[in-house]
C-alpha cells in the first residue's frame, strides 16, 4: 500500500502516522513469524485431506482403472457405510480404543505412582520400562503372535498354570478373546509410554502440597483423588487423547496377529481403510472411508476437550 | 558479434548443466555399467533364483540387484511406482490375479511382439494351462512364468497305512471318499502325536479363498454367469447348490482339523502338516518340496520329510478342475532399461535356468514348480523331485481362470469371499447363509465398478485360444 502526500505533514502528524504504522507492523510481525509454519501445516495437513475429500467424490478403482473414471457423489459414501464390515468395523474400533485408552492410563498412571515410591531397583525399572515403546508395532505383533501361539506359546501355558480356560482355537482363533488379545498387546507396548509421561508429571506436582495434605490427615487415595491428579490434569488429558487417537487408527497388529478375523471379530476403521487403499486400490471409497474416520475421531476429541478443559478457562 | 558473457550467465549455465547431470548420472552410469534392478515376492523361487543370479552376470555382464518383499507390500509398492510414474524395478514379479489390471493401466510391457522376435525362447514347451492361467489376459502375453502353482494332495503315508488306509495314487477317488478318511484319521493316536485329519488354512481372505476355491471348483462351482468364455456376464452364481456342497463339505474338513487353523495362513497349513500330527490335506505344490523342510528356508528336515505321500486331487461328479496360480516375471512400463530387463526374463525363465534354480542347494533343493514341460522328464530333477509326474498332470489339466477369475475387482470379491468362509468356520454363518450374503455383497460391488451389466467388450478366453496363440508366437 502507498500513500501520496502533496504537501508535508506537520509533525504530530507524521509522528502520528510514523506510530500507527508501527503498532500494524507490531500487529503483523507475529503473523509473518508463523506464516512458515501455516504454509507447511496446509500443505502437510491440508492438502491431503482435501485432496481425499475431492477423491471421496470419485469413482477411482485403479483394479478398473488408473484414473478416476467420474463423479459419483456420496456413491462411496453409502458404499462405506453399507459395506459388509463397516458398522462391526466400527464398533470393534470404539471397544478397542475406549478400553485399550482406560487401561493403558490407569496400568500407565499406577506404574507411575510405583516409580515415585523409594524402593530398591527402580532406577533400572525406570530405563526397561521405556523400551517397548521403542519398537515397532509389527514387530510386537509378530512378537505376541508366538507367544499366543495354542502349541507352545507363553501365554495360553500362563493361563493354563493359573487354571484359566484357553479356547481350543487358540485366544487369536476365537471371536470372544482375539479382540482383548489386541488390546492386551497393545496394552504391553504403549503402558509404559503412559506411565514415563505420568511420571515425568508426577515429579513436578511440588513436594510441599503432598506434605500439606498429609499433615491435615489425607489418606493417600484422597491425596491422589484431590491433590495429584488435579495437577497433572493436562499431562493426563494429553496423553489419553494421543492414546485415543493412536488406538483409532490401529491396523498394524491386526494386520500381523489375526488380519481382521477370526470372522469379523477383530477388524477395525483402520485395517478397513488399509484393505480399502492397499489392498484393493479403491482410491474412492478408501477416501471416503477416511473423511468418515477423521469426523468420527474429531467429535469424540472436541467432546473430550469440552469435558476435560470446560473448567479451565 | 560477440556477446558479453555476464558472471550470471555462467553461474546460470553451470547450475544446469549440474542439475542435468545430476539429473541423468544414474541413468548413465545404470547403462553404462548394464544393471537392473529386480523386485520379487519373497516365494520360494526368489531364493533360487537369487542364488544362481550370478551366472546371469557371468554371461551377460549385467548386474542384477534383487530384492523381495511380502505378497501385499509387493503389489502397494509395484502400483504405487506406476502411479508415480518413476521406475522402481526393470523386472517384476506379477500374481497372475494382478495381471489383468496390470496390462489394462498399461503398467507392464506386452510380450507377444518380444516372443515372436525372440525364437530361441521355445515358447512352445511352456504348459498351455499355465500360459493361459497365469501369463494371458485379453490375448496378450504380459509376463513369462517363473513359478507356476497347482494343486495337489499330502499326505503321511506311515499314519495312513496304521489306519488301514489305502490312498488312489491315480486321482480315482472322490471328495466324499477324501472326507471318510479324513473321518477316519482324526483323532487317532500315532507316533506320540494325537494326529488331526487334515488341516486347512483358515485365514481370511486369500489364504481361505485359495484352498476353499480348489474344493469349490472341483465340485462345480463357478464364481460367475458367463466367465471366461465370452460374452462375459459377471452375475455371481456362488449361491448355487454346487457352491453351497462345497462350503459345507469345507466346514466339515475343518472339524476334523487342528482348531486353530481358522487363523492359518498358506505356511501355517503347511508347517503343520511338516509337524507330523495331521493325516492329510490338499495344497499348492511349492509345499511338495516345502513340507520336507521343518520350516521356510531353515534347511531343516521335517519329521514327515521321508514319509510324505503325493497324488492327485480328489474329483467330483462333475470336470475336474485343478486351480493354478503363481508367478510370471513382469516389464514394467516405464523401466529404464527394457533391453537388459528382456534379456534376464528370458534368462530366468529358461529351461537352464529353471533346473539350476532347481538344483541350488543352499535350503535343501526348494524350488521345482516348473512351467517348461521338457524339465518334468529329467531324470537328475526326478531323482530329487520324484513327485513330477503327477505334478506336470495338474498343472496341463488345471484353470486358474475358473478357481479363481483374476477379472477387475478380484481383490475386492475376494475380502469379502474370504471373510464370509472364515464365518463359516466360526459358526458365526452357515454355508446358506454365507452364500447368499457373499452373494448380496458381490452383486453391490460388481454393479459399482460397472462389471453387472458387463458393457465393455468380452474377450473369448478360452485354452484353445491361449494354444493358438502359443502357436502363433512361436
Amino acid at each position: 500500500m502507498s500513500l501520496r502526500l502533496d504537501r508535508p505533514l506537520p509533525v504530530s502528524a507524521r509522528l502520528a502516522w510514523r506510530a500507527a504504522l508501527l503498532s500494524r507492523r507490531r500487529r503483523l510481525f507475529p503473523y509473518l513469524l508463523i506464516a512458515p509454519s501455516v504454509v507447511l501445516l496446509l500443505l502437510l495437513i491440508a492438502f491431503p485431506l482435501f485432496f481425499a475429500l475431492k477423491n471421496s467424490f470419485y469413482f477411482w478403482n485403479m483394479q478398473m482403472s488408473p484414473m478416476p473414471l467420474g463423479f459419483v457423489g456420496l456413491g462411496n459414501y453409502g458404499m462405506a457405510l453399507h459395506g459388509p464390515v463397516f458398522m462391526v468395523s466400527l464398533m470393534n474400533t470404539l471397544v478397542l480404543t475406549v478400553s485399550g485408552t482406560a487401561l493403558e492410563v490407569v496400568f500407565g498412571l499406577a506404574i507411575a505412582l510405583l516409580l515415585c515410591r523409594e524402593l530398591p531397583g527402580m532406577s533400572p525399572a525406570r530405563a526397561i520400562l521405556i523400551m517397548p515403546t521403542t519398537i515397532a508395532p509389527i514387530v510386537v505383533g509378530f512378537l505376541f503372535r508366538y507367544m499366543y501361539q495354542p502349541d507352545g506359546g507363553i501365554i495360553p501355558w500362563l493361563l493354563s498354570v493359573a487354571h484359566i480356560p484357553v479356547p481350543a482355537r487358540g485366544l487369536l482363533g476365537s471371536p470372544i478373546t482375539a479382540l482383548p488379545s489386541i488390546v492386551l498387546a497393545d496394552m504391553w507396548e504403549w503402558t509404559p509410554f503412559c506411565a514415563i509421561i505420568f511420571y515425568a508429571a508426577l515429579l513436578g506436582v511440588p513436594h510441599e502440597v503432598i506434605e500439606a495434605a498429609r499433615l491435615d490427615g489425607a489418606s493417600a487415595w484422597a491425596t491422589l483423588r484431590h491433590v495429584r491428579l488435579p495437577l497433572i490434569a493436562r499431562p493426563l488429558a494429553f496423553v489419553t487423547m494421543l492414546r485415543f487417537m493412536q488406538l483409532f487408527n490401529t491396523f498394524d497388529l491386526v494386520l500381523v496377529l489375526t488380519r481382521g478375523g477370526p470372522g469379523s471379530s477383530t477388524f477395525t476403521l483402520g485395517y478397513m481403510l488399509y484393505q480399502q487403499g492397499l489392498v484393493d486400490f479403491n482410491i474412492g471409497l478408501a477416501s471416503a472411508m477416511t473423511w468418515i474416520i477423521v469426523l468420527i475421531v474429531n467429535i469424540f476429541i472436541t467432546l473430550f476437550v469440552f469435558f476435560v478443559f470446560k473448567d479451565a478457562g | 558479434m560477440i556477446e558479453r558473457i555476464s558472471r550470471r550467465s555462467v553461474l546460470k549455465g553451470t547450475g544446469a548443466l549440474a542439475t542435468a547431470a545430476a539429473l541423468a548420472a544414474p541413468r548413465v552410469a545404470r547403462a553404462q555399467k548394464k544393471s537392473i534392478r529386480v523386485l520379487l515376492v519373497a516365494d520360494p523361487f526368489y531364493y533360487a533364483l537369487s542364488g544362481v543370479a550370478a551366472q546371469f552376470t557371468e554371461e551377460t555382464g549385467i548386474a542384477v540387484n534383487i530384492e523381495s518383499l511380502s505378497y501385499d507390500a509387493l503389489n502397494a509398492r509395484l502400483v504405487t511406482s506406476f502411479l508415480g510414474g518413476h521406475p522402481d524395478a526393470d523386472v517384476i514379479s506379477v500374481d497372475n490375479i494382478w495381471l489383468g489390471q496390470y496390462l489394462e493401466s498399461k503398467w507392464v510391457k506386452p510380450f507377444n511382439d518380444l516372443i515372436k522376435a525372440d525364437k530361441d525362447i521355445n515358447f512352445e514347451d511352456f504348459i498351455p494351462g499355465v500360459i493361459y492361467s497365469i501369463n494371458e489376459w485379453r490375448g496378450q502375453i504380459g509376463t513369462m512364468p517363473v513359478a507356476p502353482y497347482g494343486m495337489g494332495v499330502m499326505y503321511r503315508e506311515d499314519s495312513i497305512a496304521a489306519a488301514g488306509i489305502k490312498v488312489p495314487n491315480d486321482g480315482s477317488w472322490t471328495w466324499d471318499q477324501y472326507f471318510d478318511m479324513v473321518k477316519k484319521l482324526d483323532g487317532q493316536s500315532f507316533s506320540g502325536h494325537k494326529m488331526s485329519g487334515t488341516v486347512v488354512a483358515g485365514q481370511q481372505p486369500a489364504p481361505i479363498v485359495h484352498m476353499y476355491t480348489q474344493l469349490a471348483a472341483s465340485m462345480g462351482a463357478r464364481w460367475f454367469k458367463h466367465f471366461p468364455e465370452a460374452p462375459w456376464d459377471f452375475t455371481p452364481t456362488i449361491d448355487s447348490k454346487e457352491n453351497i456342497a462345497a462350503i459345507t463339505l469345507f466346514r466339515d474338513l475343518y472339524k476334523n482339523s487342528p482348531p486353530e487353523s481358522v487363523n492359518y495362513n498358506w505356511f501355517d497349513a503347511g508347517m503343520r502338516f511338516a509337524k507330523g500330527d495331521i493325516g492329510m490335506f490338499y495344497w499348492w505344490t511349492p509345499y511338495f518340496y516345502l513340507c520336507r523342510k521343518d520350516g521356510y528356508m531353515s534347511g531343516k528336515t521335517s519329521v514327515v520329510a521321508d514319509k510324505m505321500g503325493i497324488v492327485p486331487l480328489p474329483h467330483s461328479s462333475h470336470p475336474q478342475v485343478i486351480s493354478i496360480g503363481g508367478w510370471g516375471l513382469g516389464l514394467p512400463a516405464n523401466s529404464i532399461a527394457q533391453d537388459e530387463a528382456w534379456t534376464f526374463i528370458k534368462w530366468a525363465t529358461s529351461a537352464k535356468t529353471q533346473k539350476a534354480m532347481a538344483l541350488y542347494d543352499k535350503y535343501g533343493y526348494q524350488f521345482s514348480d516348473f512351467a517348461r514341460r521338457s524339465l518334468y522328464g529329467d531324470p537328475e530333477l526326478l531323482k530329487i523331485y520324484p513327485y513330477l509326474p503327477m505334478q506336470l498332470t495338474a498343472l496341463e489339466t488345471g484353470n486358474g481362470k475358473i478357481s479363481r477369475p483374476g477379472v477387475p475387482t478380484y481383490t475386492t470379491l475376494e475380502s469379502i469371499y474370504g471373510l464370509n468362509l472364515n464365518k463359516v468356520l466360526t459358526g458365526a454363518l452357515s454355508p446358506e447363509e454365507c452364500a447368499k450374503q457373499t452373494t448380496q455383497y458381490w452383486i453391490n460391488v460388481l454393479k459399482g465398478n460397472f462389471m453387472v451389466p458387463f458393457r465393455r467388450p468380452s474377450y473369448d478366453d478360452t485354452l484353445e485360444a491361449t494354444k493358438a496363440l502359443i502357436t502363433s508366437l512361436a
